[in-house]
């Protein structure tokens, strides 16, 4: 299992990288995202609502209430412009710590 | 015999949600979204065999405690501007209806001019209701504290306060100009019959 501040740390990179594969709602990027991570990612579920306003807050993301087929109402998650903008960012940043570590433990991979 | 200790889903989510939305700082529509997604986790617990009980006990688990959930929801519903331009909305409505106070003074100052002349009606009916113009900001004053305190709905309300505070804005201003209008009027007709 991820520790969990690795698990904070990744969480708005992961819900913009899965918005991008559509809109969703809060239980469906839980569960996109425990499938990705093989269960290896686990969010304390409630946790994440919080950090999905403070996206849409930031323009980020928008939401919307609608009907799903089950007859109740959702609130469904979209990518906006400064969502990419900040998810291209992101995944900078992250390419940055991969291809660093990537480059250490492929010169002492005994050391791992 | 009846079993009273039947499980009952919808009650044990009211009650659940009831303890999580105790606090202030937690919305209205933040317990709907944690509803949806309690009853989404709960049907698919349920899909995988487990009963309505376990599934709701598991689903709860796995939202997290409340009392730790209650801060983070707290942080990010706290909205400073928000709260800055429902103040600069207040000031603007609170300053437009003082100025509007001070012109409704304006048609005693034209009582001398008329010359002993009554003045029409509806000024002397807008000149009574001078008093009332305080109850609008008041009431604009209400409504920012509680914006403070509440758990409110909409994420930027400050539009519809704008737009409340405009249309009542557009509902005095038009009476008192032709409260102020007029005595100006009658004025003239005096003006003019004399010559």
């Amino acid at each position: 299992m991820i520790p969990k501040e690795l698990v904070a740390a990744s969480t708005v990179p992961l819900v913009l990288s899965v918005l991008t594969e559509g809109e969703s709602y809060g239980y469906a990027l839980i569960q996109r995202v425990r499938e990705l991570s093989g269960g290896k990612i686990e969010w304390t579920e409630g946790m994440l609502y919080p950090v999905l306003h403070w996206m849409e807050r930031e323009d980020m993301i928008e939401s919307e209430w609608r009907e799903a087929d089950t007859g109740r109402k959702r609130k469904y998650y979209r990518l906006r412009k400064e969502g990419r903008k900040a998810l291209k960012e992101e995944k900078e940043h992250w390419l940055s710590v991969h291809t660093t570590l990537a480059k250490l433990w492929k010169t002492s991979p005994s050391s791992i | 015999m009846e079993n009273i200790s039947e499980f009952d889903l919808n009650i044990a989510l009211r009650q659940w949600l009831d303890r999580f939305g105790q606090s202030p700082q937690v919305k209205f529509e933040n317990l709907n979204e944690l509803e949806s997604h309690l009853r989404d986790s709960v049907v698919q617990l349920q899909c995988k065999g487990l009963s309505s009980e376990e599934s709701f006990l598991v689903a709860t688990h796995r939202v997290g405690n409340p009392e730790k959930l209650e801060p983070e929801f707290a942080k990010v519903n706290r909205n400073p501007r928000g709260l800055v331009i429902h103040g600069l909305i207040f000031i603007f409505f609170s300053i437009v209806c003082w100025f509007l106070w001070g012109i409704l003074h304006f048609p005693d100052m034209m009582v001398t001019a008329l010359q002993g002349a009554q003045l029409p009606a509806f000024t002397r009916l807008s000149l009574g209701c001078r008093s009332f113009l305080a109850v609008p900001p008041l009431l604009a004053l209400v409504y920012c504290f509680y914006v403070c305190l509440r758990k409110f709905h909409a994420k930027s309300s400050w539009m519809g306060f704008f737009a409340s505070t405009t249309a009542v804005l557009i509902f005095i201003t038009l009476p008192t100009i032709i409260a102020v209008l007029l005595p100006m009027i009658e004025f003239m007709n005096l003006q003019l019959m004399r010559k």
